[in-house]
C-alpha cells in the first residue's frame, strides 16, 4: 500500500512539473508572438523600401522567424481585434486586399428601381398528411357521408336521423381549409397527433348501416336470376366452354346407357323373340350415325378408324348445298362404344374434305385432305374445331384435290403420304407441314399424269403402293429408291376406279400380294401384284361399285358397296358367284364409302346424304376358322385353274365367238349410262 | 364458342327421356336451364348442397379422391349430376320405358 501511495505521489509531482513546463512554454511563445507583431507593425508603418524589407526578411528567416509578409497575412484575420490600420500598403498585400474589399462593401452603387411585371405561378402548398386511428375512420366516414349525401340529396333529411355525433381529433379539417393549421400540422413529425381542442363532427356509424344492405343484396341475387350480361360473360368464358364439353360428353354417355339395372327376370319376358330373329341374320343394321346440323346433305367421302381407340370412327364429309353458311369441309368422330347418337368431336375447314385419317402413332391428331389441295391437321385436345395446322397451297405441294391420304411407316419413322388427282405424290413429316419432304410426280411412260382416285398399301410392304385412277387403269409402284414412281400399269376397268383395297388379314400364309379394285363399270376385280391379269371379276352389281374393303380378320371375306345402296359381303371360301350376304339400305340412298371395324365384326357404310350405316355381322360370318387361310389358297388356285380352262375354251371356240366375251362387252358398254 | 355450349345443352335436352338440363355456377345460381325458373332454382340450390356434401364424403374417405359424378335414382326420375370446380351440370330424366 505504501509503495502505491509513493508512486501516486511521484506521479502527482511529475504531472505538476509537466504542467509548469507547459505553462512556461506557452507564456514564452505568447510574449514572442506579441513582440514579433509589434515589431512587424512598427516596420510596416515605417513604410520602408522594398529592398530593405527583403533584407530584413532574409535576416529574419535566417534567425528562424517567419517573414514579415506571412505574419502580416495572418494578422489581417485579426483586424477586428487589432486597431484598424489606416495606411496598409496595397502592393505588399495583394491577397488581403482582394478578400477584404468586397466584404467591406466598398463599391456601393445607388440602386435604381424599376417596375417589372412578374409572372406569378401558383404552387399549392405541400399536402402534409398525418395519420392517426381516429383520423382515418373519420376521413372514410366523412367521404362516405358526403357520397351518400350527394346521391341522396333528394331524400328527406330524416334519412340521416340515425347519424351519430362523434368527437374527433380531425386532421382532415386542416387539409380542407385552415392554412395556418396546415402549416402547423406540417411541422409536426408524422405519427404525432395534433394537439388542440377536439372538434365535433357528423360521422356515420361505420359498421352498422352499410354492410347489412350489401348482404341483403347478395341474398336477393341468390333468389333472382343473374342478369343477361352476367350470364353471357359466364357462357363465353373458356372455363365454362371446357366444362360443358367435358360434362356434356359424360352425361351423354350416361344417358345413352340403356342398361336397366332393375331388370326383373322372374317376370314374364316378351323381348326374347326379337333376339332370336336377329341372330339368324348374317348382316343386320344396328345403328346409324347422323348429325342434323353437320352431316345432313353431305356425302361421306372417307372413313377411318383410330388405332389407339378402336371404337372411334372418323368420317369426312363433302360440302352441303343446304348449308351454304356452314364450312364446306366437315370431319366428325363417332363413337361406336356408347350408344349416344351425336359425334364425339366435330371439326371443319373451308374446303370439302375428300380424305381423312387418324394420324397413326399420334392418337390426338386427325388429318384431312381437301378439295383445294391443302392438307389440314386437327387436334382433339384443343378446344377448336378449325385446323391447327395446314399445308400451304403452293406449287411445291398439292394444287389439286387430295383423294388419298395415309400415314405409313413405323412408330419411329413414319410419313404422311398424300396423292392429288394431278398425280403428285407428297411425303410429309407430321412435324413440318410447311413443305413436303419429298414430292413425286406420278406419270406413266412420261406421257400423262396419273389422275389418282384411290390408293392402297400392301400389308407389310411400306415401299409399294397400288393406285386406282380415273382412266380405269391400276398402277403399281414404289415410294422410294431409284425406281420411285409408277412401275407398272394394268388396264383394269372400263370406268374410273373408285376403290382399291389390299389384303388385310395377316395369317399363316402370306397373301399381301392380293388386292381388290372396284369401278364405275359395275365390277369388282381381284388381283395379285405378281400378275397383270385379274384373278377374278365379280359382276353381281347393277350399279357403280363405289368401294370395296377386305375384312381385317377374315382372309376370304370382303365387303363391297354400290351406288344403289346395296352392301354385299363376299366370302370367297364359300362362294365366288354370289355374295354370302347382302343388304339394301332404306331411303334410296347411294353408298359412297365402306369400312370395317378393327375387330371385323361390323361393317360401316357412308352414303351420299351424310348418314353412316353400321351393320353387324353374325359371328359365324365374321370370325374365320383356323383353316380359312389354307382354304383360301386352295380357292385361289381353283380360280386360276378356271381361268386357264376358260382361256383354252375361248381359244377352241374362237370361231364361234365366246359367250362370256359378249356378255363382258355388253356390261362394259352399259355402266356409263 | 358460345353456341357449342348451347349445342351441348340442346343435344342433351333432345335426348329421349330427358326432362330438363340445368347448368349451375359455383355460387349455386342457375346460368342455363331448360326448366321453369323456380324449379331450376330449387334444383340448383339443393344439388349444390348435396354435391358439397358428397364431395366432403368422398374426400373424407380418401383425401386424394374427388367426386366426379352423381346419379340419383328415384321412383319417378333419375338425376345425373356432373360436378366440376366451377360449375355443375344437372340432367333430369325419366326412367327408360
Amino acid at each position: 500500500m505504501s509503495s502505491m501511495s509513493d508512486r501516486k505521489a511521484e506521479l502527482e509531482r511529475k504531472k505538476a512539473k509537466l504542467q509548469a513546463l507547459r505553462e512556461e512554454k506557452d507564456r514564452r511563445r505568447r510574449e514572442k508572438e506579441q513582440k514579433d507583431a509589434e515589431e512587424a507593425l512598427q516596420r510596416a508603418s515605417a513604410a520602408s523600401s522594398l529592398d530593405s524589407r527583403r533584407d530584413l526578411d532574409e535576416m529574419l528567416s535566417s534567425l528562424g522567424v517567419a517573414p514579415v509578409k506571412d505574419v502580416l497575412s495572418s494578422l489581417s484575420s485579426m483586424t477586428s481585434l487589432t486597431p484598424p490600420q489606416t495606411s496598409s500598403p496595397d502592393a505588399s498585400l495583394p491577397h488581403t486586399d482582394k478578400s477584404s474589399l468586397p466584404a467591406s462593401g466598398g463599391p456601393k452603387k445607388p440602386t435604381q428601381l424599376q417596375v417589372v411585371s412578374v409572372q406569378s405561378t401558383d404552387i399549392p402548398p405541400k399536402e402534409n398528411v398525418t395519420y392517426a386511428k381516429q383520423t382515418q375512420t373519420t376521413a372514410s366516414g366523412v367521404s362516405e357521408l358526403r357520397d351518400g349525401y350527394m346521391e341522396d340529396w333528394w331524400r328527406p333529411r330524416k334519412a340521416h336521423a340515425t347519424d351519430y355525433y362523434v368527437l374527433t381529433f380531425d386532421g382532415d379539417v386542416a387539409r380542407q381549409g385552415d392554412e395556418e393549421d396546415a402549416a402547423f400540422h406540417g411541422k409536426l413529425p408524422p405519427g404525432i397527433l395534433p394537439h388542440g381542442l377536439p372538434t365535433v363532427k357528423e360521422v356515420q356509424p361505420a359498421v352498422t348501416a352499410a354492410p347489412p344492405e350489401k348482404k341483403d343484396d347478395e341474398k336477393e341475387k341468390k333468389v333472382r336470376e343473374l342478369s343477361a350480361d352476367e350470364k353471357q360473360t359466364i357462357l363465353l368464358s373458356s372455363e365454362f366452354q371446357r366444362f360443358m364439353s367435358r360434362a356434356g360428353r359424360v352425361i351423354e354417355r350416361a344417358l345413352a346407357e340403356s342398361v336397366d339395372i332393375y331388370t326383373d327376370y322372374t317376370g314374364g319376358g316378351d323381348g326374347e323373340n326379337a333376339l332370336d330373329d336377329k341372330s339368324d341374320a348374317r348382316l343386320s343394321l344396328v345403328r346409324t350415325f347422323y348429325d342434323e346440323r353437320w352431316s345432313r346433305g353431305r356425302c361421306v367421302t372417307c372413313l377411318d378408324w383410330s388405332t389407339a381407340h378402336p371404337e372411334l370412327m372418323l368420317a369426312s364429309y363433302h360440302n352441303s348445298d343446304d348449308a351454304p353458311h356452314d364450312p364446306d369441309g366437315v370431319c366428325l368422330v363417332w363413337n361406336t362404344k356408347f350408344k349416344k347418337n351425336t359425334p364425339e368431336d366435330i371439326f371443319h375447314c373451308q374446303s370439302p374434305v375428300m380424305s381423312a385419317t387418324f394420324a397413326r402413332f399420334h392418337p390426338n391428331l386427325i388429318l384431312g385432305g381437301t378439295y383445294s389441295g391443302q392438307i389440314v391437321l386437327w387436334d382433339n385436345r384443343v378446344q377448336k374445331r378449325t385446323p391447327i395446322k395446314r399445308t400451304p397451297l403452293s406449287s411445291l405441294a398439292h394444287t389439286h384435290p387430295v383423294y388419298c391420304l395415309s400415314v405409313v411407316g413405323s412408330q419411329n419413322a413414319h410419313n404422311l403420304i398424300s396423292v392429288s388427282t394431278d398425280g403428285r405424290l407428297c411425303s410429309w413429316s407430321l412435324d413440318m407441314l410447311s413443305q413436303p419432304q419429298e414430292t413425286l410426280d406420278l406419270q406413266h411412260r412420261q406421257s400423262k399424269a396419273v389422275a389418282v382416285t384411290s390408293m392402297g398399301f400392301p400389308h407389310g410392304l411400306v415401299n409399294n403402293f397400288v393406285l386406282g385412277s380415273e382412266d380405269g387403269n391400276v398402277y403399281t409402284g414404289c415410294l422410294y429408291g431409284q425406281r420411285a414412281g409408277v412401275t407398272e400399269c394394268v388396264e383394269a376397268h372400263a370406268g374410273p376406279v373408285t376403290g382399291v383395297s389390299c389384303h388385310a388379314a395377316a395369317g399363316a400364309v402370306d397373301l399381301a400380294h392380293l388386292y381388290l379394285t372396284c369401278s364405275m363399270d359395275w365390277s369388282v376385280k381381284l388381283w395379285s401384284l405378281k400378275e397383270n391379269k385379274p384373278l377374278y371379276s365379280f359382276e353381281d352389281n347393277g350399279d357403280y361399285v363405289v368401294d370395296v374393303r377386305w375384312s381385317p380378320t377374315h382372309p376370304a371375306l370382303f365387303a363391297a358397296a354400290d351406288a344403289a345402296g346395296k352392301l354385299d359381303l363376299w366370302n370367297l371360301n364359300r362362294d365366288t358367284e354370289v355374295p354370302v350376304a347382302s343388304i339394301q339400305a332404306e331411303g334410296g340412298v347411294a353408298f359412297n364409302r365402306v369400312s370395317w371395324t378393327p375387330s371385323g365384326s361390323h361393317v360401316t357404310a357412308g352414303d351420299d346424304h351424310g348418314k353412316i350405316w353400321v351393320y353387324e355381322l353374325a359371328e359365324h360370318v365374321a370370325q374365320p376358322r383356323h383353316d380359312e387361310w389354307s382354304k383360301f389358297v386352295y380357292t385361289l388356285q381353283e380360280l386360276r385353274n378356271n381361268q386357264a380352262d376358260e382361256e383354252s375354251e375361248r381359244v377352241s371356240l374362237a370361231a364361234s365367238g365366246p359367250s362370256s366375251l359378249t356378255s363382258l362387252t355388253s356390261l362394259a358398254s352399259n355402266p356409263l349410262r | 364458342m358460345a353456341n357449342e355450349a348451347e349445342e351441348t345443352v340442346r343435344k342433351l335436352s333432345a335426348h329421349k327421356g330427358v326432362v330438363g338440363v340445368v347448368v349451375v355456377n359455383g355460387e349455386g345460381i342457375p346460368i342455363k336451364t331448360t326448366l321453369d325458373n323456380h324449379i331450376s332454382v330449387q334444383y340448383a340450390g339443393l344439388m349444390t348442397a348435396l354435391i358439397d356434401k358428397a364431395k366432403a364424403v368422398v374426400r373424407d374417405l380418401d383425401p386424394s379422391n374427388d367426386l366426379t359424378f352423381l346419379r340419383i335414382r328415384s321412383k319417378k326420375s333419375e338425376v345425373m349430376v356432373a360436378p366440376d370446380k366451377d360449375f355443375i351440370l344437372i340432367v333430369v330424366q325419366n326412367p327408360v320405358e
